[in-house]
């Protein structure tokens, strides 16, 4: 579905995106756009939206280049960081004027939005201006007004922004519900849990660079500097004492009621523990893997490379 | 075979429907039409409009009653006659006209700069030239649709009053139609020119009164240094007022032809291509 062969983007002497390669398969699914502020995602989404060409390298969605390209245009949707819509104007006549843009008329036009209000939990409510609606509400329309005209592909820049939790909850079933029913879905964010809570599956960005592709899992395996930390919970002393004598050991500390330890292979070692604990031999009560979230892979990734 | 989600409706046609720049166009008329200020226009207008048409049945009365002979020397001095009433048929409404596409126009594209509108749109199927000529379109057509009936129904009354003999030239609107047109160009495109430039709407009409405004003061200020009455072309209220003189032919236009000409065609280059560059994809970062 997305192609990207060593992309770039300059603004001016600015260089917003590194060449960047990396493949996005056809179907539904969530992939989640991870990076620090001016880390270049808004840069990667315009790429793709076909609001900038590259300054360098190739874009291909849906196989072909999106920029001015209405036949891409027409099968993505887009919903650009921000709440802001223009005041006093009522959302479903805004939201008739986005699907005329998008070639939708008549009666297809009428389904479309009725269906995009109703799949955003806004039908009873599109008749309000948007200066009387709250910030949740109208990141409701923005999306709806990208799901109008039924995209295969949604782009979402930072969509979570301002919104309180009852409202982020919200949206993430929606982006769940959508990806399930085949919506190829990309939602970029520099909050570590709501792309964690959202998917699996992330692409890295930092400075301007693609830092990493591929689940959480994945990409922690390939972080073969930093050895995995684990918490194993029960009597410290004697946990100690079977992870001194354990090969994979890097380092090890103690707490109160457990010791932490980090080991270099941890797919060596825990059959070896899960063994151990099962016949008694050590006091196990629980295990904690410290550092394999999203938030300790994003941590071990920006310090490499800052 | 694309891969639509099952429950939402499949993409539309690109073929169907109506151009992008019709629909933006149309948006922005009847989100006026809506507004406050539309109504408080419509009204004043309507009532320089009726004033006009009065004043033709008034000047049909002069010239066909015997009780109001003795005023026909009186109202000849005080009343515009031959090609400078034909001209005058737009001119009062001028300046009204300027205000009114300074607080409609100065805040077309400003708004959608606001809200970040533009990637929106520009993620749809609209392409950046559709978006400008949309814009200019609307700013360039609300003149000269206000300024229509100006042209067209005095002439009528004086038609059914008179016939060809009547106050209004028989091809006054022929006259008047192309220099309207002319002359709304030029408001719209300044007024898209100068609302590109703005942050906000409010921004917005500032800078359309602050560079017609601007201008003016400007011409003047060059004309009585210099003497050179041409630089008055670079002042767009008098340039405005001086296409429907040049069209009907009125002895001392404020601007001649050529100067006319050079300084229209200036300022419309010079404000779409301001406009142009504003409102290009790069600038509508997300």
């Amino acid at each position: 579905m997305i192609v990207l062969d060593r992309a770039s983007l300059r603004y001016g002497p600015i260089l917003g995106l590194s060449p960047t390669t990396f493949e996005l398969p056809d179907g539904g699914g969530i992939t989640g756009l991870l990076g620090p502020n001016g880390a270049g995602k808004s840069s990667l989404l315009q790429l793709l939206s076909g609001l900038l060409p590259p300054s360098g390298g190739d874009v291909r969605v849906f196989g072909q280049a999106p920029f001015r390209n209405p036949a891409v245009l027409a099968r993505l949707g887009l919903v650009p960081e921000g709440d802001r819509l223009p005041t006093g104007l009522r959302a479903d006549r805004w939201l008739r004027m986005m699907g005329e843009l998008s070639g939708l008329t008549g009666e297809a036009l009428n389904a479309a939005v009725a269906k995009a209000l109703e799949t955003v939990g806004m039908a009873d409510r599109a008749h309000l201006t948007f200066t009387r609606m709250s910030k949740g509400m109208r990141q409701r329309i923005r999306l709806a007004q990208a799901l109008m005209h039924g995209p295969e592909l949604l782009i979402l820049d930072e969509p979570f922004n301002g919104l309180d939790p009852e409202a982020r909850l919200t949206l993430m079933a929606l982006l769940r519900d959508l990806a399930e029913k085949g919506t190829r879905i990309l939602v970029s964010s520099h909050i570590l849990g709501e792309i964690a809570q959202l998917t699996d599956r992330i692409l890295l960005l930092f400075r301007g660079r693609l830092l990493a592709e591929g689940t959480v899992t994945e990409i922690r395996q390939l972080l073969d500097r930093h050895p995995v930390e684990l918490r194993l919970t029960g009597e410290a002393q004697v946990l100690a004492r079977w992870a001194v004598e354990q090969p994979e050991l890097a380092a090890m500390r103690m707490e109160e009621d457990a010791v932490v330890i980090s080991v270099r292979s941890p797919r060596d070692i825990l059959p070896r523990l899960q063994k151990a604990a099962a016949e008694g031999g050590i006091p196990l009560r629980a295990l904690d893997p410290l550092d394999l979230n999203l938030d300790a892979v994003f941590q071990y990734l920006t310090k490499d490379h800052a | 075979m694309p891969i639509y989600a099952p429950t939402l409706p499949p993409a539309p046609d690109l073929h169907l429907g109506q151009p992008p720049v019709l629909v933006l166009m149309r948006f922005d008329f009847t989100r006026l039409w809506r507004q406050k200020i539309g109504r408080f226009f419509g009204f004043a207008f309507l009532m320089l409009l009726l004033w006009k048409v009065a004043r033709i049945y008034v000047d049909h009365l002069l010239h066909t009653n015997e009780a109001f002979k003795p005023m026909q020397d009186f109202a000849k001095t005080i009343l515009t006659q031959g090609a400078d009433f034909q001209a005058d048929l737009l001119n009062p409404a001028s300046y009204l006209l300027w205000f009114l596409v300074a607080l409609v126009g100065g805040g077309l594209v400003a708004r959608d700069t606001l809200y970040r509108v533009r990637p929106l749109m520009y993620a749809h199927p609209v392409a950046p030239k559709d978006y400008l000529l949309a814009k200019l379109g609307f700013a360039s057509l609300l003149p000269f649709t206000i300024l229509l009936p100006f042209a067209i129904l005095p002439w009528l009354m004086s038609l059914l009053l008179a016939g060809f003999h009547g106050p209004v030239w028989a091809t006054a609107p022929l006259r008047l139609l192309p220099a309207m047109a002319i002359a709304s160009a030029l408001m719209g495109s300044l007024a898209v020119g100068a609302s590109s430039m703005a942050a906000t709407p409010r921004a917005g009409i500032g800078w359309v009164l602050g560079l017609v405004l601007g201008a003016s003061t400007l011409a003047s200020m060059i004309h009585g240094l210099t003497g050179i009455a041409a630089v008055d072309a670079l002042n767009p209220i008098m340039l405005a007022e001086a296409w429907p003189q040049l069209f009907v032919g009125v002895e001392r236009p404020m601007v001649a032809w050529l100067p006319a000409f050079l300084g229209t065609a200036l300022h419309i280059a010079l404000w779409t291509f301001v406009a142009a560059k504003r409102t290009r994809p790069s600038e509508a970062v997300i």
